[in-house]
């Protein structure tokens, strides 16, 4: 039903955008997702110093001759999010608000996430916490549920969650103005771990407590082993070897993701690596799949 | 072959002397829907190993709740009647096999 790419690319900094050139210049069919403005830590760099044969540059000046060079080569950013991706065997599945995309091999660039978990967050994951409210709302029926949000898509998941919840507490993590349903109670406090024993009971906040069955945690973006289930994950890092490879097979990454530095530089040295691996890896396939289908066909 | 389990069957099912996994899902449940097929390969692959089961969570609440699936697609795994092992989440099928090899 969907299209299937050869390579879906996730994130439009620096390593995403080179490696969808040089995908393109090998000539696959590429999907590069991410933002208008490329990447918030490239447009507001104030001056880079080390980008060879641009000294001084300001970051939003490099992100515009980045777009230029996109544009020239006709590589277009798809503005969605993808929420999970999953390795099926021969292609990468990737979900965005149910939507479906398919891709045979997948880079992963990221860049890194900041904050840290919530202790007990890790523990009870899958046994109370979740990070996906509207997927397992139906199994709060009745219960008390909390939702940590940090972002507006929270809003609405809270809305939805107490259609369906007996109760529901909303911890905000932003600052902009929300709208909650009127039996949502709004917790303002710092929300400090997750309490439990085989599952979650409560949330201990810095002033107060709720009890709960169910927590939510909506960032805006999830660790790289959520949105890639099965993924290798190490110190908070993709682990990669030379290649740029992951432990799944058909799946590399590029970039701050990988590890330090953090640097322009290096993102995009390792999102060229990624791309001429995965170029590699798609005629690998093609090579075996021709070396099966030919003795079948009985010449 | 996935054979479909329920309240009817389950005490019975989870009890057969090779060990028995069983895929907690429901029709609304995105990642659930991505499981099944990767389920269905393990199945093919540990045939005659471990019987590969699942259960609808909506039709049947009781075992959810017994079981505390929060969560799913949640994943348990039964050694003659006994819980050994669970996992929540989609999961590669290389992983999942990997996970598997130590009740089998
Ligand atoms: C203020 C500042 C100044 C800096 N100055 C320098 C400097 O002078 N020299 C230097 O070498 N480095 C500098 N850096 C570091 C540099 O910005 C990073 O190393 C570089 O941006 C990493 O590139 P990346 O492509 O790996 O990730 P990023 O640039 O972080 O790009 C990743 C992109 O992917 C997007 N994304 C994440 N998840 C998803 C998803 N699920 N779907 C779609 N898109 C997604 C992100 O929103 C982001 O747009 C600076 C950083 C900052 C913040």
């Amino acid at each position: 039903m969907s299209e299937r790419y050869d390579i879906a690319i996730v994130g439009s900094g620096p390593a995403g955008i080179t490696a969808a050139i040089n995908a393109k210049i090998r000539n696959k069919k590429i999907i590069l997702f991410g933002y208008e403005n490329l990447s918030n830590k490239l447009y507001l760099a104030p001056r880079i110093d080390n980008y060879v044969g641009f000294h001084g540059i300001r970051g939003k000046e490099l992100a515009e001759k980045f777009k230029a060079h996109l544009d020239e080569m006709d590589i277009e950013i798809t503005y969605e999010r993808p929420d999970n991706i999953y390795a099926m065997g021969d292609y990468y599945a990737i979900m965005i608000n149910g939507k479906l995309y398919e891709a045979t091999a997948l880079i992963l660039a990221t860049g890194i996430q900041f904050g840290k978990p919530f202790r007990g967050e890790a523990e009870f994951l899958g046994r109370g916490v979740g990070y996906c409210a509207t997927c397992d709302a139906p199994l709060y029926k009745g219960k008390t549920v909390t939702i940590i949000g940090y972002n507006k898509e929270s809003i609405e998941e809270a809305n939805y969650v107490s259609e369906l919840a007996e109760k529901v507490y909303f911890v905000p993590m932003m600052k902009e103005e929300y709208s909650l349903n009127h039996n949502i109670e709004v917790i303002q406090d710092k929300p400090v771990e997750i309490v439990g024993s085989t599952k979650v009971e409560k949330l201990v906040l810095k002033n107060s407590e709720i009890q709960s069955d169910g927590i939510f945690i909506l960032r805006d973006s999830v660790p790289p082993d959520q949105l890639v289930p099965g993924l290798l994950v190490e110190d908070a890092h993709i682990k990669v070897n030379r290649d740029m490879e992951t432990n799944l097979e058909g799946c590399y990454a590029a970039g701050d993701v990988t590890g330090k530095p953090y640097q322009y530089l290096k993102a995009m040295g390792e999102g060229q690596v990624a791309a001429l691996n995965a170029v590699a890896y798609l005629e690998r396939r093609k090579l075996n799949s021709d070396g099966v289908s030919n003795p079948t066909e009985g010449k | 072959m996935v054979m479909e389990v329920n309240q009817g069957n389950f005490n019975e099912v989870i009890k057969d002397t090779v060990p028995v996994l069983v895929d907690f899902w429901a029709p609304w449940c995105g990642p659930c829907k991505m499981l099944g097929p990767v389920l269905e390969e393990v199945a093919v692959e540990l045939e005659g190993k471990m019987k590969v089961t699942k259960l609808n969570v909506d039709e049947n609440q009781e075992i959810s709740m017994e079981y505390g699936v929060s969560s799913i697609p949640t994943v348990l795994v039964f050694k003659e009647g006994a819980l050994v092992d669970r996992f929540v989440g989609f999961m590669p099928k290389a992983a999942i096999i990997q996970k598997l090899e130590k009740h089998i």
